[in-house]
């Protein structure tokens, strides 16, 4: 039996992917979806945007077709709060990331492991990851982390302007 | 005298965080606490002072997992305060909108946070590499449960179509059979999910539950019924607060739940399926059936074959209502002027069980109270009993070992301790 199919979202195009990962209402936890809100209008025609609001789990779903996915996600590995991280999907610390807040039991680095396992990983995959320090319940971006933000922003806009087509210079073990 | 002290500081695969802690003293059971101690809630207190049309969406915020309870809950509540009657195509559509809620939390569970135990994996991600086709068949499953809250609700999180009386836009007949398809090719997948399940290997172990699900006349619950249990309580889903106490206790931020004189009692997928069997699909029953599981479930580590079944009547069900599915003249029952202060209290079936929500709106419509109990909070007293069962069986298990077989327990319930805690209040816990 064929696996069900969905028409619901977009048709994957020859673009890259961008996705924010994140929870409005956690705080910090929100900073993935800042930096996608405000590449959506510089990207256009570049690359597409999404937000995962769902869990990292996700990820597994939206990136289904893309070539090329670049995620931003709060994360939490000890450095100072608002740093910006930068990985591909083999570097063996994003399975060190916690998530900043649990979201149905799989980090970011496990949902990338997870599609590793299972043969779904982008061929290109990149995650930024914004190093959170507030996720309690409310809104809001500390200081710190919205400076992580710009500087996010700023650098997958290069990233993705600089050589928008062009290969990542490694590839996912998984593919190579 | 010896002294054995069980502490798991961090629970793995639980949606929020949650840690356990168990007292042995001279090879008896002393102390058994379930800690909560994610943020406590402030949802209850935020709510005051807001319009009662804000409640479903404020609320839903309380769960990435199950939105949907919160909503309908909520605008239960509301509508029972108002004396609002909806009904006909709107009231099918929350059925439908809920059906998408449990299959996407009952099989993100079977297969991604439950399933490695019985198999022996530390998570789905080890589990996959040797399983990979249970762990692709869990998340097409899944997406087909969010692809079906996108598809009603607006987003699969945090729904933004819900409102009191009903939804901002009804979909078109169209829309929904177009979804038809999906559902059919997850009907297999969710059979084969049944078996999965009931082949695993089971403790050989039964607990004694007081059961506590709503149970409607003539369908498996979720939005409607009575709220009753298998030792007798029969009350309108309204009056939750008659037979069911919140108590505190000073080890967790949430508060445990007891049926007044009596004590823990379970919510969820067993205590459905213990009240309801007669109201699965035939096609559910039969499998119910073919798999051996008895008319009522008390071995809690048998609660995966039951959130299969579920998942099967939820697909089930879900195609009979596109079926019979007329897009409503109005999508939703106009609330009428709130002139007077007035109360309502709903009861809905979340995946875990039991969400009862209680609001007292003044008159110009803003929220004056608000009350809210999650599931989780009903069983976790229930939670701690079964692990003062198991610890009393397991003695002679090494640290290690009993440690995980507590986790499992505590698995075998699907607690969402980020939806369980409540604000505490300090004054009261000073005395």
């Amino acid at each position: 039996m064929s696996e069900p199919t969905l028409s619901i979202r977009p048709p994957p195009g020859p673009l890259p992917l961008v996705i924010g990962v994140g929870n409005d209402h956690r705080g910090d936890d929100r900073s993935g979806l800042e930096v996608a809100r405000a590449l959506r209008p510089r990207l256009e025609g570049k690359a597409r945007v999404e937000e995962c609001v769902s869990g990292e789990i996700g990820l597994l779903d939206i990136w289904r077709d893309a070539d090329r996915v670049l995620v931003v996600d709060a994360v939490r590995s000890g450095a100072p709060s608002g740093t910006v991280h930068r990985l591909e999907a083999g570097d063996a610390a994003l399975l060190g990331f916690r998530g900043a807040t649990s979201t149905h039991g799989l980090s970011l680095g496990e949902a990338v492991a997870l599609a590793a396992g299972l043969g779904c990983l982008p061929r290109q995959l990149v995650v930024y990851g914004i190093e959170a320090e507030n996720v309690e319940m409310g809104v809001g971006l500390t200081p710190s982390v919205a400076r992580g933000v710009e500087e996010a922003i700023a650098r997958i806009q290069a990233e993705l302007e600089s050589d928008p087509t062009a290969a990542f210079p490694t590839r996912n073990p998984a593919h190579a | 005298m010896t002294e054995r002290t069980i502490h798991v500081d961090y629970l793995a695969r639980v949606e929020g965080e949650g840690a356990l802690k168990v007292r042995i003293r001279d090879n008896r059971v002393e102390e058994v606490q379930l800690k909560i101690f994610e943020p406590p809630r402030f949802f209850e207190a935020f709510l005051r002072g807001r319009s009662y049309l804000e409640a479903p969406d404020i609320t839903a915020r309380i769960c990435g997992i199950c939105p949907v309870a919160y909503q309908m809950s909520s605008c239960h509540a509301m509508e029972r305060a108002l004396g609002m009657k909806v009904d006909g195509p709107i009231r099918e559509l929350r059925r439908l909108l809920y059906c998408g809620e449990w299959i996407e939390s009952h099989v993100l569970h079977v297969y991604l946070l439950h399933a490695p135990d019985f198999l022996g994996y530390p998570d789905a991600i080890q589990m996959a590499k040797d399983y990979p086709e249970a762990v692709q068949h869990g998340l097409a499953l899944k997406k087909v449960g969010n692809s079906l809250m996108t598809l009603l609700g607006g987003r699969e999180i945090h729904p933004i179509n819900v409102r009191i009386g009903g939804f901002y836009r009804a979909p078109t007949v169209e829309e929904l059979r177009a979804f038809r398809p999906e559902l059919e090719g997850a009907l297999p997948l969710a059979e084969e999910m049944v078996h999965f399940a009931a082949d695993l290997d089971f403790p050989d172990i039964e607990e004694d539950y007081e059961f506590v699900s709503l149970r409607p006349e003539k369908e498996y619950p979720m939005n409607e019924g009575d709220v009753v249990s298998n030792r007798g309580v029969k009350v309108p889903q309204d009056r939750w607060e008659d037979v069911f106490e919140e108590v505190q206790v000073p080890h967790s931020n949430a508060l445990q739940s007891v049926r007044k004189g009596a004590g823990s009692y379970l919510v969820g997928p067993l205590s459905r399926y213990a009240l309801n069997r007669d109201h699965l699909t035939p096609r559910a029953d039969q499998l119910a059936r073919s798999v051996g599981l008895p008319d009522i479930v008390r071995n809690p580590y048998k609660s995966i074959v039951v959130r299969g079944i579920e998942t099967v009547y939820a697909i089930e069900e879900a195609l009979r209502l596109i079926e019979h599915y007329h897009r409503p003249e109005r999508s939703w029952v106009e609330p009428p002027p709130v002139t007077k202060t007035v109360t309502g209290a709903a009861t809905t079936e979340a995946p875990r069980g039991i969400l009862f929500h209680r609001y007292r709106i003044g008159a110009g419509g803003l929220i004056e109270d608000a009350k809210i109990v999650a599931p989780t909070s009903q069983n976790q007293k229930r939670i701690e009993d079964d692990l003062w069962h198991l610890v009393e069986r397991s003695l002679a298990l090494d640290e290690a070992t009993l440690t995980d077989a507590c986790e499992r327990a505590i698995r075998n319930h699907d607690p969402c301790i980020s939806c369980a805690t409540h604000f505490l209040q300090l004054d009261l816990e000073r005395q």
